[in-house]
């Protein structure tokens, strides 16, 4: 069996942070902005970083599993 | 799926060969991309800041200042009153790297797609980083600033020098690699009219959100030094 597949397949797994971060920080914006209508570019901004820097972790996980794929 | 993937990152990217000295002095296709999308963006600039008036001006210019105006203004309130004057530098990073993750639509291989422009991007980054906390603090404030709330936490701070950069550079070049991973998996599945609705997708909104993630962040990061 070839265990570099699975390998790589547990790398992909960061995805499941990323998606959970980032669904409940929109989430949470979207009850900011219906409270506080006149709030919304502020809160956007801060919902682009906090996606950015969410993302990121499942990001490395790509990388980490192109590396396993290539280099094994 | 390695095929692809070594064909997208392992392939020779040498363009041009130059003979220098002994051996050969290789040019990559990332930085040939780059010549390109620089001459492009010169040449605009040439004709559109030519025959600029103050009165009775021509619809050119007038869309031209709305633009200067607004990509200023975007940056500019980034990165606040005090940092200001990085606001040019900002500007042009983000107008280079959207054009960069856009050059796809063109047939051309994204130079963000090379993790030497991207690591070059996010050095210049931190670069400008220290020196705006140099600059404003002065040495001895800017050293001081890394025991900032307690002295305990120092080493998390030099730690940051390092992860900062990193993260830059690797948000970037996955972002764009994973983009045409997913591109060249759906062009082998359905040829026709698919790539094209996901190219609108992957080429150009995810290519200026990731421009502008990377400008949001190094503004912040300006903005956090010269506090």
């Amino acid at each position: 069996m070839n265990l570099t597949a699975i390998g790589a397949a547990i790398a992909a797994f960061t995805g499941i942070g990323a998606g959970i971060g980032i669904g409940l920080a929109t989430s949470k914006a979207t009850d900011a902005v219906a409270r506080q209508p006149e709030a919304d570019g502020k809160i956007m901004k801060l919902l682009l970083l906090g996606c950015a820097l969410a993302e990121a972790t499942a990001i490395y996980g790509f990388v980490i599993a192109i590396m396993i794929i290539l280099f094994s | 799926m390695k095929e692809l993937l070594n064909e997208l990152l392992m392939e020779d990217k040498t363009l041009i060969h130059v003979p220098f000295g002994n051996g050969f002095f290789d040019i990559y296709t990332s930085v040939v991309v780059t010549w390109i999308i620089m001459a492009v963006v010169i040449v605009l600039v040439l004709v559109l800041t030519s025959n600029l008036k103050v009165h009775n001006i021509s619809r050119r210019q007038a869309a031209l200042e709305s633009a200067v105006i607004w990509l200023r203004g975007a940056v500019g309130s980034m990165l606040g009153e005090e940092a200001a004057a990085y606001t040019d530098y900002i500007v042009t990073v983000l107008v280079f790297i959207a054009l960069s993750n856009m050059v796809g639509l063109f047939g051309f291989t994204p130079p963000t797609m090379d993790l030497n422009v991207t690591l070059a991007l996010s050095i210049m980054s931190i670069v400008l980083v220290e020196a705006a906390g140099i600059i404003t603090k002065g040495t001895k404030g800017w050293l001081k600033s890394f025991a900032q709330p307690m002295a305990a936490i120092a080493f998390m701070n030099v730690l940051e020098l390092l992860i900062r950069p990193l993260s830059l550079c690797m948000r970037l070049f996955g972002n764009i690699l994973g983009a045409t991973v997913i591109m060249e998996l759906a062009k082998s599945v359905v040829p026709v009219l698919f790539p094209a609705a996901l190219s609108l997708y992957f080429d150009l909104f995810d290519g200026a959100i990731q421009a502008y993630v990377f400008c949001f962040l190094t503004s912040l990061y300006i903005k956090e030094a010269v506090e």
